[in-house]
């Protein structure tokens, strides 16, 4: 016998009872299908609920009284087991469809959620998209989620340091997730990019800070990288780059004729560029490696400099 | 179809369980139309619905789940065990209200319309909780639209493109196959006519472009690794302090590995030598080149370049 098949049948079992039924009443009614011995069984059993539960079975167990006393009885209640109406309109289902073909996750759980909720017989072609937004997700965000609205803290390694944060918020921004709220370490409110923490998220106890009344996850920080507080002070707060002319046509795409300070004979233009996260404007100016160059001020210039030297000293 | 051996028990319950209540809905239904539905193939449908078959509370044929396979076609008999599929899993709700909500932001969708409804009638039933707290902004820039729509008329494109790599700008004509959003940027994926190849361009670069009036239906791949169209490829592994393993965002990445002395070695695929070159500087000290041999002065030789430019001014 298949263990899928035995599976099946276990859990048909479990649907249709009527009361807590205990191992050796499953055993029975699925004769012939669990191994012999009593502990080869009991383990084969135990890895059929283990498969239940990880697709989110909900095996309700208690221990039994009277003539079964201090036995435990298993049963799956069919209203915990079935999905809720949500009473969705075709259109409602339509457009469900299209945003889960638009909106690429990097995993299959949005299409598991949509067979669940689009059943109903009748027009389930799409269109194929012919634009697609990829905002990858793993298992970290739906319980970074889960605490948010569980109002419970959550413990992750970040840049190699253990953090200890009262989720209020999560934001998906140029593509990436960033989870915001109260850090414990840090006694203040700190923003992380959700792909950046190393290894899992832990759920770990209540919170006990109130989330402001006003907070608003858009606006808690700034959407250029290059304007997050950091702590190299470089005097400034916004940065004069030189750029040849083969990458200006990019740079001004990206920041606006507005941007520009000064434009060359050669074709080459000086632009403002913001750099208070030193970081994040030092590693966006070296991906022009030679074609660019930050003039201003004197101390980033300098920074860039002691960078490079130390690069080009690596053996 | 070649059935590929041992497909994952989790995965064959978890697609049953949703199947045959659909296939309740339906009554009859072809194995192709079913198969495609649910992405699996005809072979493998038909084997687990057999198999379905064949399963109830006991094996007394009244209470076996009530279905047969018909040659092409699958019917469905009295209802028993699951008329209605599992309830959502959190992953699952978690990613449907993130791709409503994210779909809602994409500019062109109307944000009160059938998304927002959709949205509010799951949050009536699995609790507004586990519906809000996330918020999702998709930045979609000037012209994409526009290309979005030369995309679905199947529409050959002449544009100007500028290649970080050499600095320049070249004529290209290409059948767009979509648009796409990775990280911060855009990208259009086409066939390259002039080059004969699959090929994926940054919207950033690409400086004009213009509707040739001529169409190219030819099937529209599904999407690889996006560095696997590149002419050129070839592995690098890179040693990266644990603390500078962002830099990385935006570099195909095969495999990471975490080793003894608190670095973490990191397999690429490198397109291009002036590729790795940004990444090498860009980490500076926090990265170096392990293997192949004759890359590992790359980064340095790199520094010195634009360290001898900062001596001219």
């Amino acid at each position: 016998m298949h263990q899928l098949e035995r599976v099946t049948n276990l859990l048909t079992l479990l649907l249709s009872a009527r009361r807590h039924i205990t191992f050796e009443e499953i055993r029975n009614e699925l004769r012939g299908q669990y191994p012999e011995g009593k502990e080869a069984a009991r383990a084969a059993f135990e890895r059929d609920k283990a498969v239940l539960r990880d697709e989110g079975v909900p095996i309700d167990q208690v221990t039994l009284s009277g003539q079964q006393a201090g036995q435990t009885g298993y049963r799956v209640l069919r209203s915990a087991y079935e999905i809720e109406d949500f009473g969705l309109t075709p259109e409602e289902t339509a457009a469900l469809r299209v945003a889960v073909g638009t909106i690429r996750l990097g995993t299959n759980w949005a299409q598991e959620a949509l067979w669940k909720v689009d059943l109903a017989p009748g027009d389930d072609q799409v269109e194929s998209a012919s634009i697609a937004v990829e905002l990858p997700i793993d298992e970290r965000l739906p319980l970074v989620h889960r605490a948010i609205a569980e109002r419970r803290c959550v413990t992750f390694v970040y840049r190699t340091l253990e953090r200890r944060l009262e989720p209020w918020g999560m934001l998906a921004r140029d593509g990436w997730w960033y989870v915001i709220g109260y850090d414990h370490g840090h006694g203040e409110r700190r923003t992380y990019r959700l792909d950046r923490i190393d290894g899992g998220v832990k759920i770990a106890g209540e919170a006990t800070v109130e989330v402001p009344s006003d907070f608003d996850p858009r606006t808690v920080f700034p959407s250029d990288p290059k304007l997050l507080p950091d702590a190299v002070d470089v005097g400034a707060d916004d940065a004069i780059v030189r750029v040849d002319a083969s990458d200006a046509a990019v740079v001004l795409h990206q920041y606006g004729d507005e941007a520009v300070v000064e434009r060359h004979d050669d074709g080459s233009i000086d632009v403002r560029v913001p750099c208070s996260n030193v970081q994040a404007f030092v590693n966006w100016l070296l991906g022009f490696v030679e074609r660019a160059e930050v003039l201003e001020p004197a101390p980033l210039r300098q920074l860039v400099v002691e960078w490079l030297s130390e690069t080009a000293g690596t053996p | 179809m070649k059935r590929p051996a041992n497909r994952p028990i989790n995965i064959r319950l978890r697609r049953l369980l949703v199947m045959l209540p659909w296939l309740q809905e339906r009554g009859t239904v072809s194995t192709h139309e079913m198969a495609a539905h649910f992405g699996v193939g005809v072979d493998d449908l038909v084997a687990d619905l057999t198999l379905a078959s064949l399963c109830g509370v006991s094996q007394d044929p009244r209470d076996l789940i009530d279905l047969y396979v018909d040659g092409d076609e699958i019917h469905f008999g009295l209802p028993k065990y699951f008329d209605r599929p599992l309830r959502l899993t959190a992953p699952e709700a978690f990613s449907l209200v993130v791709s409503a909500a994210a779909a809602r932001s994409v500019p062109g969708s109307d944000p009160d319309g059938a998304l927002a409804s959709a949205i509010d009638k799951i949050a009536a039933v699995i609790g507004a909780e586990r519906v809000t707290g996330l918020d999702v902004e998709v930045d979609v820039p000037d012209g994409v639209d526009e290309l979005r729509e030369a995309v679905r008329r199947r529409a050959v494109i002449d544009m100007q493109y500028w290649s970080p790599e050499t600095a320049t700008t070249t004529a290209r004509t290409i059948a767009p196959f979509e648009v796409f959003s990775e990280g911060p940027h855009w990208y259009l994926r086409g066939f390259d006519l002039g080059r004969d190849a699959e090929r994926t361009f940054r919207l950033d670069r690409i400086e004009s472009w213009v509707d040739t009036g001529r169409t190219d239906t030819r099937p529209i791949s599904t999407r690889r690794a996006w560095f696997e169209d590149a002419d050129d490829v070839r592995e690098v592994s890179v040693l990266i302090d644990a603390g500078w393993l962002w830099v990385l965002d935006q570099y195909p990445v095969i495999e990471s590995t975490s080793i003894d002395d608190g670095r973490v070695r990191v397999r690429l695929v490198v397109t291009s030598d002036r590729w790795l070159e940004r990444l090498m500087v860009r980490l500076g000290t926090h990265g170096a080149i392990e293997s192949p041999d004759e890359l590992r002065r790359l980064g340095a030789d790199a520094a010195r370049r634009v360290l001898a430019r900062y001596e001219r001014t």
